[in-house]
């Protein structure tokens, strides 16, 4: 009977199934290209397809469905209405947050879902958003935990500086993340080389439980970048095309000759006894106010003369990844190029160049043979090339604000016959800055990289399953060299308009002299590293391990100083991680690193770097699944452990005493010198590696399938043993010692992440918020007492500057009973007056104290905007940071060594003393109104700012529109460093600039940027 | 059992790998061994000592220089005989004008001196090892020499720190290790004055003899601990140290008590250095300093070159660099009286005041450029506007004057040529002087002998008549002999310490000095005395600080007095 119920109803239904069916057929994409591996399936039905390697899909709808849902692990899941339309384009937007992407830590992969650790990840294709040269410009903002500087705009020279946590360590050199590519420990330098475009994620591993697999190496934090590899299937070719306009983040101005003139007057009149300076006439006022006799009276905005407004940027890289079962490959080639900001001062005839720029070029060549069944191996080649160049006739950027070099009225920018002037007025008369530019040669350095790596995976199933041996070796190289075009004695003269006359400069050669070409050897160094380890990862029902066990061996050679030439310094030693978690609910892992580095004496080579870390995720627990089943990821984690730093100052054998050849001495009539000997620092035979003890705490949280995440960690480090020098040694002893492991610091801080995204029918967003604050405390450095207590740096932050606290302007009326400076300057009314602490009635170096913060920032903050529509799309980063200050000085502020700025002009005089921004103006350079010899909190800014970081907005054209063989194209408006917020805009500086320096530094760039991005 | 076997073998294959592993061994040393050990640097088979030789050498090295060595400037740049040119604030400004502290004193050579007197004592504790086997002509073995000329050298560096910061620790021949106790306290005066004498009297018969081989010209001789010995037993007996003590119970800064022995003391040691009769004063005053003479007792070797020529030249000179950075005043131009040895206040004189520069003492010329002084073949323009004194920026004289001595005699020249510019730490007129000072200060009234060792001096600078007024009493004479040190010895860095020993500084060195301006017009010449910088000297700077780092990084380190 029941048989022919069904028979009946199959009959009878069969038609009506069958003409209820809709197949539907499309391409789903990401923003790069199409996407392999969706899962296509109808909303509330069951049938499913997935999208091929060109992303297309086919898949047969029942007739009352009509919406499509497209899932992908890291991508946000997409609905859509399908309303009859046979083929339909989607593109998915990646998903930071999706707990079950897996995230690449060191000498492995993690689940978000079951990881234990802090660390925070990114996509290559997130930060291939941003238009510059290097990896490091592209983590403000994106990664908590993550806090970076860029101290320079130079092309070529532009990486910022990044910390991870922020400053641990007071050993200058013990605070650099270490950096990991593939695995292989990379310099700072190295990965200021790589190109965007290889890069598949970056990862921060910042609490011991992620960083103790790295031992001895692991306390300052670990960046990990994954490169790109190849997927099977037909040839898929990537063309990025980039073109871009960099102008300086802010441009500067400079008083012009007449304004400049009447503080150079005043400024005399101001000094008492400078007969050294002459004041300008009336007559030469008048002159330089109409600025009717150009050669007489000069009027050159030298700023504005050399600069140019924008200089190009290109970038250009083409991909290709294919391949079938037996080997994969993913190819990339590109060149970067970006211009110099000066104008071309080309000398007529020389075809030479002597603007700044940079160029570079990128090769990668990843492969993946599938030797035998259970045999795979792994080749990668990555070379690159760069060139950076610099004008040879000085600090330039330095020098358009050295008043001491060339002032508005030092010379016309070129005679009337054409020919190149001089600085009459200055000690070194130096040619004008264009005519060095023009004449004066060039300096280009170059740099080779290259890098291979060979390794193979085992599968060792025979033995037991779960089971693999990977080993690998790789060889990384840099070599650079420099070469220099030089002309020195260039033929300069001095106009007289009224004989109309021309002189040369004295000791000058009529005509140009040719180049002297000199050549320089710079860095070569080489580092090799062998690998081996053992994998196991097995599943036991809801038991689930994974274990590692790994012997890492390194050997890096550098031609440095003589001490270390050519000597290897070797690293070695195992790790050993395993995690187990039942059921992803309890998680625990135990990581333990066994290893070593020659920096330190035989006998006290090796530590032992242990963490363990537990994690409980209670969206698994019955009474969450029942109760709250829009949880999806409530975790709370925590790990401890001790991990340490082998970075030493200076000489490498600090435990050695040593006698070092001195400068020779001679005596007699003939002078021949002899090399002598001396004892060297006193060895410490103790030295080890700084060790840190790392707390951390933390909360994972992911609700609505996703669509709302929060990280939060709070942690405690205490760095120890750090390498310094004694400070409270007494001077008798008569030489130097080497530094002891001594201090400590404590450093705690809190970082938050939090990520939203949804959609609007097509429309789709997402926001992400990134918060990270850090504090650091010297708790010990060996600190004699001072004098006074305030004079004390010990539990302050590291780097704290001391200086004297301002305490309003001298006044004809507090004149008399007010503090005055130590020596011999007489303070008058409109000098910056400073409190004096020690009340002895003197300022001197006993009144300072701590002032404003260190010039690294301790509170780091960006906001990410995202949405798309259809094929639009926009991303927006906001980025700020705060908690740290800076200070210019000497050529970049200070009146006579400084050109005359704007802020001059709110200089303190009687009538303007209450509205005063600048003490009054005086040509006696070593005042009590000097930044570099008192320096005060008068002149240390708070350099907090916030900047609209970067904006990318795209259009991937539709597929119809693509002719030819093209499968995707996007076209792309970007923007790096477009608005800045800040109060540095008093002294013309960028926040970042680094502080108590003449803030001449090369300007931060803002970079407007087109692109086209092709896939074939 | 089969299966079993299979599994053993690859077991036994990983764990070979691994071994293997880690039997590589690395092919080059691992450590730096072209650097030296204590135990290669004193061999106990280097029997030419070649290795112990370069110890004591790099020893040398810490003696100390004279010339632009403070700041760029001339340490007299800091007393009332010149200002520095340089238009900022100087390191010698603010010891002129006393705007230091104990943090930062413009002269601190605390840490150099102690390692000079380290490094001294290690050589001098392990030179025995080695198996030396040179002899001096005179039968003294070479190890007995060196390790004299080490504890010269010592001794003179703790003379260098005695001048300047009264009692110093003294080391011994320990050679602090880290963990020994470093808290050492300061020894009193007497005893770094006793530890010095006792030096010098240990190891002069084991230094070589004047005169010797050239070759050896600038090692330490006889006559070198000698003259060390006068010149510290000299200085003992000043005012500052012997009755004038400025905190007078302390007995780091100074004797609690007077004494006349001591000037006996004094007395004796320079008759000692006369009484060789190995030295003997150079007849041209100017050719003391730039050739090699029986005039200098030690000094260090500065080398053939051009230095004092381009640092201190008149910068109107186009020929080679002229930096002038040294401006003589006015004060010490008055100093300086006339040829025929009479001062210029004399109504005797003959000094013109509208023709100041002629017939004047002959060590003036060879001291100083004034405005028509003759240099490479033009007179020196120092008028307002001149060549040397253009204005502007430029770094140019203060006072209308700049620094001839120590230069060579480029007068008539086109070019500067090399000149020997050794840094000559002791000469015989010096030792004259000094015999003579502490003769008077010992007698009555000054004798023959005083009058004898003075009028050497005054002959060979040229005055015609050389002799002084017959009869002068004790004070008098106490005048004309720092007169004749102010004069002989300017710019050789004795009077910033002899005005402070004397303890008349609070006179001398607290006062307006005075620059000549010098205004050419189409009917003459008008000079005007000008002030160009006020000194300011209070007691507390009779010493210099210890560096304020030593006193809180040591609880036994007492400071000296107002600091």
């Amino acid at each position: 009977m029941k048989r022919c119920i069904y028979l009946l109803l199959v009959t009878v239904a069969a038609p009506f199934l069958l003409a209820a069916q809709t197949v539907v057929s499309g391409v789903v994409k990401n923003n790069e290209g199409p996407l392999a591996g969706v899962t296509i399936s109808e909303k509330g039905g069951s049938q499913a397809a997935q999208s091929d390697q060109h992303g297309r899909f086919r898949i047969s709808m029942s007739r009352d469905r009509n919406v499509l849902v497209f899932s992908s692990v890291g991508y946000t899941t997409q609905e859509r209405t399908v309303s009859g339309e046979e083929e339909i384009e989607v593109i998915l937007q990646s998903n930071v947050q999706d707990i079950n992407e897996v995230v690449v830590v060191g000498y492995g992969t993690t689940k978000k879902l079951t990881s234990t650790g802090a660390l925070s990840s990114i996509k290559g294709a997130d930060i291939r958003q941003i238009p510059t040269a290097n990896v490091q410009n592209t983590l403000a903002g994106r990664l908590p935990g993550v806090v970076s500087v860029q101290r320079s705009g130079q092309p070529g020279r532009d990486a910022s500086d990044f910390y991870i946590r922020g400053v641990s360590s007071l050993n200058p050199d013990g605070n650099q993340p270490l950096i990991i590519v593939d695995d292989i420990e990379y310099t700072y330098e190295q990965l200021s080389q790589i190109n965007v475009n290889e890069i598949e994620s970056i990862s921060i591993l910042k609490d011991a439980s992620t960083t103790a697999v790295f031992g001895i190496k692991g306390a300052n934090g670990v960046l990990v970048v994954k490169t790109r590899r190849g997927m099977a299937g037909r040839p898929k070719i990537n063309v990025r095309l980039e073109s871009g306009l960099q102008s300086p983040v802010t441009r500067l101005k400079f008083l012009n000759a007449y304004e400049s003139a009447l503080l150079w007057n005043e400024a005399i009149a101001n000094t008492p006894g400078d007969n050294t300076n002459q004041p300008f006439s009336d007559d030469a006022l008048e002159h330089f106010r109409l600025g009717d006799d150009p050669y007489a009276y000069p009027d050159v905005n030298w700023y504005e003369r050399i600069f140019r407004p924008a200089s190009f940027q290109r970038n250009s890289n083409v991909d290709i990844t294919g391949g079938g079962e037996s080997v994969k490959y993913f190819i990339s080639g590109g060149t970067f190029s970006q211009d110099g900001n000066l104008y071309n001062f080309e000398n007529n005839g020389d075809q030479v160049n002597n603007n700044y720029y940079y160029r570079r070029f990128n090769l990668r060549s990843n492969l993946d043979v599938q030797a035998t069944k259970s045999l795979q191996l792994r080749l990668d080649f990555r070379a690159n090339f760069n060139r950076i160049n610099e004008p040879r006739a000085g600090n330039i950027v330095g020098e358009v604000f050295n008043f001491n070099k060339i002032r508005p009225w030092s010379a016309p920018f070129l005679n009337p016959n054409g020919s190149y002037a001089y600085a009459g007025d200055t000690q070194d008369l130096s040619p004008t800055i264009n005519a060095r530019l023009a004449t004066a040669g060039y300096r280009l350095d170059r740099r080779n990289d290259l890098n291979i790596l060979v390794g193979g995976t085992q599968d060792l199933e025979a033995i037991t399953e779960g089971l693999s041996l990977s080993a690998r070796v790789a060889y990384a190289s840099v070599e650079s060299n420099g070469r220099e075009q030089a002309r020195d004695n260039l033929p300069v003269y001095r106009y007289f308009p009224e004989t109309d006359t021309y002189q040369l400069k004295g000791g000058a050669p009529y005509v140009l002299s040719p180049y002297t070409l000199r050549a320089y050897q710079g860095d070569y160094n080489s580092r090799v590293n062998v690998q081996a380890n053992f994998n196991y990862v097995r599943s036991f029902g809801d038991h689930q391990i994974n274990s590692l066990l790994l012997y890492n061996r390194e050997s890096y050679n550098t031609k440095g100083d003589k001490q270390s030439n050519w000597i290897p310094q070797n690293f070695q030693g195992f790790t050993f991680r395993t995690g187990y978690n039942y059921n992803e609910k309890y998680l625990i892992d135990v990581t333990a690193a066994y290893n070593g580095s020659d920096r330190f004496q035989a006998d006290r080579r090796y530590g032992l770097f242990p963490a363990v870390s537990v994690g409980y995720n209670l969206a698994k627990e019955s009474f969450m699944t029942e109760r709250f089943d829009f949880v999806d990821l409530l975790k709370l984690r925590a790990s401890y452990g001790i991990v340490g730093s082998d970075k030493v100052r200076g000489d490498r054998y600090l435990y050695q005493q040593v006698y070092h050849t001195g400068g020779g001495y001679s005596f007699g009539e003939t002078h021949q010198a002899v090399g002598t000997i001396y004892e060297g620092s006193l060895g410490n035979s103790n030295v080890t590696w700084e060790k840190q003890k790392s707390f951390d705490v933390g909360l994972d949280l992911s609700v609505l399938q996703n669509r709302f995440s929060l990280v939060v960690d709070y942690f405690h480090n205490i760095r120890y043993d750090q390498l310094v020098t004694s400070q409270s040694l007494p001077l008798n002893i008569g030489v130097g010692v080497s530094p002891t492991n001594i201090a400590r610091v404590r450093n705690r801080g809190v970082e938050f992440e939090l990520n939203y995204n949804d959609h609007i029918g097509a429309f789709q967003y997402n926001v992400k918020g990134v918060l990270s604050y850090f504090k650091n405390k010297v708790l010990f450095q060996d600190e004699p007492a001072p004098a006074f207590p305030w004079l004390q740096l010990t539990g302050h932050q590291v780097n704290q500057p001391l200086g004297y606290v301002f305490d309003g302007f001298y006044t004809e009326a507090n004149l008399e009973q007010s503090a005055k400076p130590a020596g011999g300057y007489e303070v008058q009314p409109g000098d910056l007056r400073y409190r004096d602490l020690n009340d002895d009635g003197v300022i001197d170096e006993f009144d300072r104290t701590a002032i404003g913060k260190p010039d690294v920032p301790n509170t780091s903050f960006g906001l990410t905007l995202g949405g798309s529509y259809k094929g639009f799309s926009f991303n927006i980063l906001l980025q700020g940071t705060t908690g740290y200050s800076f200070s210019v000085q000497g050529s970049g502020i200070e009146p006579f060594q400084s050109q005359f700025q704007p802020i001059h002009q709110q200089r303190w005089t009687p009538e303007t003393a209450s509205t005063a921004r600048f003490p009054r103006l005086t040509t006696n350079p070593t005042t009590i109104n000097s930044p570099s010899s008192y320096l005060s909190d008068f002149w240390l800014i708070d350099a907090t700012y916030l900047r609209l970081k970067t904006v990318e907005l795209g259009y991937q054209l539709p597929d119809r529109w693509l002719p030819f063989k093209i499968n995707n194209a996007r076209l792309y408006l970007s923007g790096y460093n477009l608005l800045t917020w800040t109060n540095y805009s008093l002294y013309q500086q960028d926040p970042e600039v680094t502080s108590n320096t003449a803030g001449d530094a090369y300007q931060n760039q803002r970079v407007v940027n087109l692109g086209i991005q092709i896939g074939l | 059992m089969k299966e079993m076997n299979y599994k053993h073998v690859k077991w036994v294959a990983l764990v070979g790998l691994m071994s293997a592993v880690f039997a590589c061994k690395s092919d080059l040393e691992v450590e730096p061994i072209e650097l030296q050990t204590i135990y290669q640097v004193f061999d106990r088979n280097d029997s030419a000592g070649v290795e112990a030789n370069r110890f004591l050498l790099d020893c040398y090295r810490f003696l100390p220089t004279t010339g632009n060595r403070v700041g760029g400037d001339f340490l007299d740049a800091a007393t009332d005989d010149a200002v520095s040119s340089n238009p900022t604030n100087t390191s010698v400004q603010q010891l002129a004008m006393g705007t230091y502290t104990s943090d930062n004193y413009p002269d601190n050579q605390w840490a150099s001196y102690y390692q000079g007197i380290r490094r001294t004592s290690i050589f001098i504790n392990h030179i025995d090892r080695v198996p030396l086997k040179g002899k001096l002509a005179n039968g003294t073995p070479f190890n007995r020499v060196w390790k004299a000329e080490a504890r010269f050298l010592r001794a003179l560096f703790y003379f260098e720190l005695v001048k300047r910061y009264g009692g110093v620790p003294l080391l011994g021949n320990k050679v602090y290790q880290l963990n020994d106790n470093i808290e050492l306290p300061r020894a009193e005066f007497r005893e770094c004055v006793e530890f010095i004498v006792s030096e010098c009297d240990a190891v002069k018969d084991s230094l070589r003899t004047d005169p010797f081989d050239l070759a050896f010209y600038e090692r330490p001789t006889k006559g070198a601990a000698l003259a060390l010995k006068a010149r510290v037993l000299l200085y003992a007996a000043s005012p500052l140290f012997n009755g004038g003590n400025i905190d007078p119970q302390n007995p780091l800064t100074g004797y609690t008590d007077g004494s006349d022995d001591r000037w006996l003391a004094a007395e004796t040691a320079a008759r000692d250095v006369i009484e060789m009769n190995l030295f003997s004063l150079q007849p041209e005053f100017r050719d003391v300093f730039i050739t090699r003479n029986p005039e200098r007792i030690f000094s260090k070797q500065g080398g053939n070159n051009t230095s004092v020529e381009n640092n201190n030249g008149p910068v109107g000179y186009s020929t080679g660099v002229n930096n002038g950075r040294t401006s003589p005043t006015q004060e010490l131009v008055d100093a300086f009286g006339m040829a025929n040895g009479l001062p210029i206040d004399d109504p005797e004189s003959g000094y013109d005041e509208n023709d100041p520069y002629a017939n004047r003492d002959g060590r003036f010329y060879a001291t100083l450029f004034y405005n028509g002084a003759p240099w490479l073949g033009r007179p020196v323009e120092t008028f307002e506007g001149g060549a040397d004194k253009p204005g502007g920026t430029k770094q140019q004289t203060k006072t209308g004057y700049y620094l001839r001595k120590f230069m060579g005699n480029f007068e008539t020249a086109v070019n500067y040529s090399n000149v020997n510019h050794d840094h000559i730490l002791f000469r015989y007129a010096e030792v004259l002087l000094n015999f003579a000072e502490a003769r008077n200060e010992r007698l009555a009234a000054p004798d023959g002998e005083v009058y004898t060792a003075v009028e050497q001096i005054r002959e060979r600078a040229g005055l015609q008549p050389f002799q002084l007024p017959a009869g002068l009493s004790k004070d008098q004479m106490r005048e004309v002999i720092r007169n004749e040190r102010r004069k002989e010895l300017a710019f050789e860095e004795h009077r910033f310490y002899d005005v402070r020993r004397w303890k008349v500084a609070e006179q001398e060195f607290n006062k307006d000095l005075s620059a000549m301006t010098i205004y050419q017009t189409g009917t003459g010449v008008i000079r005007q005395r000008t002030p160009v910088l006020k000194m300011n000297f209070e007691e507390r700077m009779y010493l210099a600080p210890i560096p304020f780092s030593e006193v809180i990084k040591n609880p036994q380190m007492t400071q000296n007095p107002g600091w």
